[in-house]
Parts: structure tokens; C-alpha cells; sequence
């Protein structure tokens, strides 16, 4: 009865106050953060010369694993054009039009045209729709792997269907 | 007995909490006979990530992260705005939109691969310089040139 008594208020105490050194008596406390970890992790790693595991280079690749590198490389891809197209706006001499007629006067055949088009659309279109499909995993929906393949090949048909239909116009 | 714990349990916190707590670092106790049927106010007592929490009390990643997620949604919604009442607003809504929303994603790309704190540190400033430029030819583009809506169209146009 005294020592459930003792324990019981023990932890009374814990709770309201933070003396948190009570409880862990049984439990390693985590007082660095996860950055600071992180960051001792790596210095270590370099300073021991480790070599890295392979990766890429053994792992079998999954239709997952791909998506997710497309969407990345996407992104990166769809990022870079916007800003080179930025810089372009602000280097160049000239206007859009300007440019416009300039390519047209090359009079590239309309399949490169197209082709050209779906360079666009397609890398749009995939990133927008797997953004929605990372959205709905956001919300905690999709992760049964069936799921995932599922949400994933919809995501590949409907980005190739769109961008084949938008460069076609 | 049972008012100590009931009280020692639900002060400071209120009882709603108690439902929703991590049991990280808990350990088994012995249970006194009485509250068997109550464990879960026992965890509730050994809940140890208040302990993380106040190590370090920023908010700021999971808000940053909530902010992306909204972001994104906005700029889905966006694109059938910019498509059926092309405007300088959407012209600038869009540059604004693109351009933070790429910088936050290669911002996760550098994350991912920089490691560091000089690096990183180098990285992030390159990243922000490239946003701002990237940016301001946007703006320039949509305030000297066509703008962004009718340069799709027009180049749909060809």
C-alpha cells in the first residue's frame, strides 16, 4: 500500500512538473535533436572515410521507385525551364512574339513540332497528377501497396492520354 | 486511491489528451489490481515526448510542410482558372505561385542530397538567388511582354 502510494504520487509529481529525470529511470533520454544527429551522423561517416552503400546500382527497381524519381526528375526539369525561361525574358532582346515567328520561320515539320509539344505536356502533366496522387498519401489515403500500383499505373496512363491529346491540338 | 490517480493523471493536461497519447519510451508498470481496467492513464503518466517537445518547441518544419501541401493545392486550382479567365492577377498569382513552389521543392531536393552545414548553407543561397531571379523575369515578362497565359496560348497557337 505505501510503496503504490509512493509510486503513484511519484509520477503525480512527474506529470506536473518537468522533472523528467523521474521517469526516464528506465529509458535512455533523447536531449540532442534530430539535426544535431543527423549532422554527427554524416561527420562521422566522412571522417571515417565509409564507403556508401550501393543503391541504385543493386536494388531492384519497382514501378514505385520509378514514379517517384520521374516525379522528382519532373519537378526538377519543369523548375529549371521556368527559370531559364525567366532569364531568357530578362537577357534577351526582343519579345515573345519576336521568338514566336522566329521558330516558325525555321519551319520545323509539324511531327517535331508535336514532338516538341509533348515534351512539355508530358512532363506537366505527369507532375501534376502524381502531385495529386502525393497529396492523397498526404491525407493518409493509398499506402496498401495494391493501392499504390494501382493510383500509380492511373497516374501513367492518364499523364500519357493528356499530353498526347493537349500536343495534338 | 483511485481519486489519486484519476487527478495525478488528469491535471494539467485535461482528459482528452489521454487518448491521443505516444507511448514512445513506455515501460510496463505494475499495474495495481484496481486500474487494471484503466492502462491506458498509466502510459498516459510515462508519456515521454513531452520531454522532446520541450527540447526544441519550433513548430516551424511541420508548418512548413502544411504550407507546401496548401500551396500545391492552389496551384491545382490555378491552372483551370488560367485557363478560362486569363488575367494579369492569374499572371502574377501563377509566377508567384510556380516560382515558390519550385524553390520549396528543389529546396527539399538540396535536403536530400547536401550534406554539410557549409554546403548546405552555400546551396540554399544559390537556390534563393536563382528563385529571385526566376521571379523577377516572371514579373517582367508578365508586366513587358504578353504574359504568361497568352504565351501558352500563343504558343499553342502555332
Amino acid at each position: 500500500m505505501a510503496l503504490l502510494l509512493r509510486t503513484l504520487a511519484r509520477q503525480g509529481v512527474s506529470v506536473t512538473r518537468p522533472q523528467y529525470s523521474v521517469l526516464y529511470r528506465h529509458a535512455a533520454p533523447m536531449g540532442t535533436t534530430a539535426k544535431e544527429e543527423m549532422n554527427k551522423f554524416w561527420s562521422k561517416n566522412a571522417r571515417l572515410n565509409r564507403p556508401m552503400s550501393p543503391h541504385l546500382t543493386i536494388y531492384k527497381w519497382s514501378v514505385p521507385m520509378m514514379m517517384s524519381v520521374t516525379h522528382r526528375g519532373t519537378g526538377v526539369g519543369l523548375s529549371g525551364a521556368i527559370s531559364a525561361f525567366a532569364l531568357a525574358a530578362l537577357v534577351l532582346p526582343g519579345n515573345y512574339p519576336y521568338y514566336l515567328d522566329l521558330i516558325h520561320s525555321l519551319s520545323i515539320g509539324p511531327f517535331l513540332i508535336g514532338l516538341a509539344k509533348f515534351g512539355i505536356t508530358f512532363p506537366v502533366s505527369y507532375h501534376t497528377y502524381n502531385g495529386i496522387r502525393h497529396l492523397w498519401w498526404d491525407i493518409g489515403k493509398g499506402f496498401k501497396i495494391p493501392e499504390v500500383y494501382r493510383t500509380g499505373y492511373t497516374v501513367i496512363g492518364l499523364s500519357i492520354i493528356t499530353s498526347i491529346a493537349l500536343a495534338a491540338i | 486511491m483511485a481519486a489519486i490517480v484519476r487527478l495525478s493523471a488528469v491535471c494539467r493536461r485535461g482528459v482528452k489528451p489521454l487518448f491521443y497519447q505516444t507511448t514512445l519510451l513506455a515501460r510496463p508498470l505494475v499495474i495495481p489490481h484496481k486500474h487494471q481496467e484503466q492502462p491506458y492513464m498509466l502510459t498516459a503518466r510515462i508519456h515521454a515526448s513531452q520531454a522532446l517537445y520541450a527540447a526544441s518547441g519550433s513548430k516551424a518544419a511541420s508548418l512548413h510542410w502544411t504550407a507546401e501541401r496548401m500551396l500545391s493545392i492552389l496551384l491545382l486550382a490555378m491552372g483551370p482558372v488560367a485557363y478560362f479567365n486569363p488575367s494579369p492577377v492569374i499572371d502574377y498569382s501563377l509566377a508567384a505561385a510556380l516560382t515558390l513552389h519550385g524553390h520549396w521543392g528543389i529546396g527539399q531536393v538540396v535536403t536530400d542530397y547536401v550534406h554539410g552545414d557549409a554546403k548546405i548553407k552555400m546551396a540554399n543561397a544559390g537556390l534563393f538567388l536563382l528563385s529571385t531571379v526566376t521571379f523577377a523575369g516572371l514579373c517582367y515578362f508578365n508586366y513587358n511582354d504578353v504574359g504568361i497565359c497568352k504565351a501558352i496560348g500563343l504558343l499553342w497557337s502555332k
